[in-house]
């Protein structure tokens, strides 16, 4: 018989010996933080194209400019019914919206806050890992367009594959540039490569091409293809409602979040920076929060800017021009690391 | 090469600088736009002026002026059904006294269709803006010149 | 497959477009209209000369002074009169600055079929307001004014107008500076729109495009110019053409005519000549006996109202010739005559400026 006194000290006692752990998991980077970033890219985003717009967005909800406004409609939409069409595939129709956000979320624990402040090291090969699993993510909105059984959602499918086919592959040739620019597969390293110069400035052409594959892989403006509202409807989210259709609206804002989480890491320098008032672990994820900021809000910029590609277009810009920029930037990473070491 | 990144940015900075200008909506219902003088918006009848002519029953397009009795051995007064009316101002116009003149306001909506019928009594009521918008705090003019639009505004 | 870019879509309007695709290649396109039909020649049948403009103002709402005018000068051909000079300067004006609000709502619209970018949308919103201030002190609303009447308008001009006239067309010149740069200089939108939808001048001539999208293929015909009407053969002003046939030029000479607008504008209130502004005639008189026709540009194309009296004071049949009926069946056409993708079908379609309300009637 075990008693209620035994339980609690022993729930104590995990929650003491494992507190790190916890508290990467829970809070930063782990479901706090997701959740705050969407929220606050939810406001942003909604705020901003209002101005752009001459106009006021959100105003009355929260007493400062409406700051509370993603916060009620996520409550709102709680009251909301779930319709399901007649003709569907029910299973899928039900988990891919629930499983999208995870696996993009998943991508988030390999990324190093601080030297000693990852979630998973991943052995020494995290980039690589990171590939596969965000390579599994293009296959959700395959299955939900097939599965809710519309002409639209069917056509809206087919453009993700093309364009994250499309996409895919430049991003791995300029990840590869920047592993031959610090010699390692892991990410910790990478950032430690960094501290006396970003890999912006030797692997310029290399950061253009990851910044315009970040937009096609994570479904930007001007790449927001499969959701072409003014031909498709919704694209292959058109026939979710409710809590399922949040799900899906925060799954844009997931992968926004993991994509640029990367590029910070590879290309900007991931946590360098200086360190303010003595507090390391602090002043180092204050950087990386800093550098997520401006990154997102020139994503967010975009899409007040362009209009958006034709579905060929954008698969031309991937093969056609994307690929050869990324070989040249290996060229000159390769050039670089022998000749002029001295550089990075 | 250099055309198409000229191409690329200059968008960026019309646009940034319209995040720089004051918004062009208004904050309905505690504001609301002052219209001119010769608005046409709901009517308002002068009794003392009306000798029940009907031109203004004959020459309405959408028929919603019929004339009837208010006073046993008095002239017939008009009444207006607002529903059908599509505030086009003929009536007002070809009014030989003046005694069907049109005012500024447009808030008139009701829960019942019978309450838009109304009748010479209610239509000789001044409207009376504060009464239909209690929480209305400021009138707005736009005043247009060469470089933006301006709204003015000046309290109620 | 068979697509419906049904009543039910984010960006279809009024209308059911059917559309046959093999893949992205569209095969056929079939416009399905008559959601917004409304019987406004039968009504017409029923109404006298001065009420009739109500119902007829009410066709193309954003435009509705020029199609008002086809309808006041068939009447006026009829009973023989002939409206007084300052009259004629006033109903140019209110023709011009309803020119320029269309092309600013159609545009708007272009641009946000485009792809989405809903910024030029709402400038051009924003940008219309200072037109319909001035429209509204001048006529007593903003849209569907009322304000012509056969043998002239109901009433002149308040005091102090044309300082604000002035001032509005100077800010709206700088407005024009500024879509220039953010749109049609704008690298993704040239990729979206040029080379799509071209449409050469023999087939525009043959199918029956109207207004902007013939002059878009190099076709210089103008009903202001061929056969001019009101105070147009004093004022100085050009046809626009280009020469490509795109999507791409069809927008452009939306804009180029607003130029051309701002220009007529700016003469047409420097040499408006004082005097009378109204010969009034009774609404409840008879017509004479006798038929009319006439042709006037409105923002979309060129309207035909042909109008038969026999005699009582209501006349006995008016039938209207709309410009968009012409240029959706031009669409219609648009696989046959070129490539057409499903992502370029909303692209075409707002190249034409379609208002669905003057095709039904």
């Amino acid at each position: 018989m075990v008693s209620l006194n035994e339980i609690i000290t022993s729930i104590m006692e995990f929650i003491m010996s494992n507190l790190k752990f916890l508290i990467q998991i829970l809070i930063i980077p782990g479901l706090l933080f997701i959740l705050g970033f969407v929220t606050v890219a939810v406001w942003f985003e909604r705020k901003y194209l209002a101005h752009a717009m001459l106009r006021i967005g959100p105003l009355y909800a929260g007493k400062i400019s409406g700051i509370l406004q993603p916060i009620a409609d996520f409550l709102k939409i709680f009251t909301k019914e779930i319709i399901v069409p007649s003709d569907a595939d029910k299973r899928l129709f039900y988990l891919t919206p629930i499983l999208l956000p995870v696996v993009q979320a998943l991508t988030i624990i390999l990324i190093p806050f601080a030297p000693d402040w990852v979630v998973f090291r991943g052995g020494g090969f995290s980039l690589i890992l990171f590939f596969a699993i965000s390579g599994l993510a293009p296959l959700f909105p395959l299955l939900a367009g097939w599965a809710s059984n519309n002409k639209y959602t069917i056509i809206s499918s087919l453009r993700t594959a093309y364009l994250c086919i499309a996409a895919e592959i430049p991003l791995l040739l300029s990840a590869v540039g920047v592993v031959i620019l610090s010699g390692s597969f892991d990410l910790v390293d990478i950032v430690e490569a960094q501290s006396r110069m970003w890999f912006i400035v030797p692997g310029f052409l290399g950061a253009i091409v990851f910044f315009i594959g970040i937009l096609a892989e994570s479904e930007r403006v001007p790449f927001d293809i499969p959701v072409a509202e003014q031909e498709i409807v919704f694209g292959w989210r058109t026939e979710y409602s409710g809590i399922l259709f949040m799900l899906t609206m925060m799954s844009e804002y997931i992968g926004l979040l993991s994509w640029s989480l990367l590029f910070i890491t590879l290309y900007l320098g991931g946590y360098q920076g200086p360190i303010l008032f003595g507090l390391t672990l602090i002043s180092r994820m204050f950087w990386v929060l800093v550098k997520l900021a401006v990154l997102t809000a020139i994503i967010i910029l975009f899409r007040t800017v362009f209009p958006r590609f034709r579905i060929d277009q954008a698969i031309k810009i991937g093969w056609k021009y994307l690929i050869p920029l990324a070989i040249v930037n290996i060229i000159i990473a390769m050039a670089i690391k022998s000749f002029f070491p001295f550089i990075i | 090469m250099i055309d198409t990144i000229k191409k690329l940015f200059q968008p960026f900075m019309v646009v940034f600088s319209h995040v720089l200008k004051s918004p062009h909506t208004i904050k309905y219902p505690y504001e609301r736009l002052k219209f001119s003088p010769n608005f046409r918006g709901r009517h308002l009848l002068d009794i003392k002026k009306c000798v029940g002519c009907g031109m203004c029953a004959k020459i309405c397009p959408n028929n919603c002026i019929t004339l009837i009795e208010v006073e046993k051995g008095k002239v017939r007064l008009p009444q207006i059904n607002l529903g059908s009316c599509s505030f086009c101002g003929l009536c007002a116009r070809y009014c030989p006294h003046n005694a069907l003149t049109m005012t500024e306001l447009v808030e008139i909506s009701t829960d019942k269709r019978e309450n838009l019928i109304y009748p010479p009594v209610k239509l000789a009521e001044p409207p009376s803006i504060k009464r239909v918008l209690p929480q209305l705090e400021k009138e707005i003019t736009v005043q247009v010149t060469k470089s933006k639009i301006k709204y003015i505004r000046r309290k109620v | 497959m068979r697509i419906s870019w049904g009543p039910q879509h984010p960006m279809s309007g009024q209308v059911r477009i059917l559309i046959d695709t093999d893949g992205e290649r569209v095969l056929n396109i079939i416009p399905d209209i008559g959601f917004t039909h409304r019987g406004i020649e039968k009504i017409l049948e029923n109404r006298n000369v001065v009420q009739g403009i109500v119902p007829i103002e009410r066709m193309v709402m954003v435009d509705t002074a020029n199609i008002a005018l086809s309808y006041v000068r068939a009447a006026e051909e009829i009973l023989g009169i002939e409206p007084p000079k300052r009259a004629q300067y006033i109903r140019v004006i209110l023709c011009e600055v309803c020119r320029i609000l269309s092309h600013l709502y159609g545009f708007g619209l272009a641009a946000e079929a485009c792809g989405g970018y809903p910024a030029v949308f709402l400038w051009t919103t924003a940008d219309r307001e200072p037109f319909l201030d001035l429209m509204e002190r001048i006529t007593g609303t903003r849209w569907s004014y009322s304000f012509f009447v056969p043998g002239g308008v109901y009433a002149d001009f308040p005091d102090k107008i044309k300082e604000k006239f002035l001032a509005t067309l100077d800010y709206f010149e700088q407005r024009l500076e500024a879509y220039r740069r953010a749109w049609f200089e704008n690298k993704i939108f040239e990729a979206r729109a040029k080379n799509v939808g071209i449409l050469k001048p023999e087939d525009a001539l043959r199918l029956g495009a109207a207004g902007p999208n013939l002059r878009g293929s190099g076709v210089a015909l103008d009903v202001r110019k061929d056969e001019p009407y009101e105070a147009y053969d004093e004022i100085d002003f050009k046809v626009v053409t280009r020469p490509e046939g795109d999507s791409y030029a069809r927008l452009m000479i939306r804009y180029l005519e607003m130029v051309e607008s701002v220009k007529i504008l700016r003469q047409a209130i420097e040499n408006m000549p004082s005097g009378p502004y109204r010969k009034f005639v009774s609404p409840l008189r008879r017509l004479p006996k006798g038929e009319a026709y006439t042709r006037v540009e409105t923002a979309r194309g060129e309207i035909g109202v042909h109008m038969i009296s026999d005699g009582g004071t209501k006349p006995y049949r008016v039938k209207i010739v709309s410009p968009t009926l012409r240029n959706l069946y031009v669409v219609s056409q648009m696989p046959k005559i070129s490539e057409v993708l499903l992502a370029d079908v909303p692209v075409i379609l707002y190249s034409f400026d379609p208002w669905y309300l003057d095709a039904d009637r």
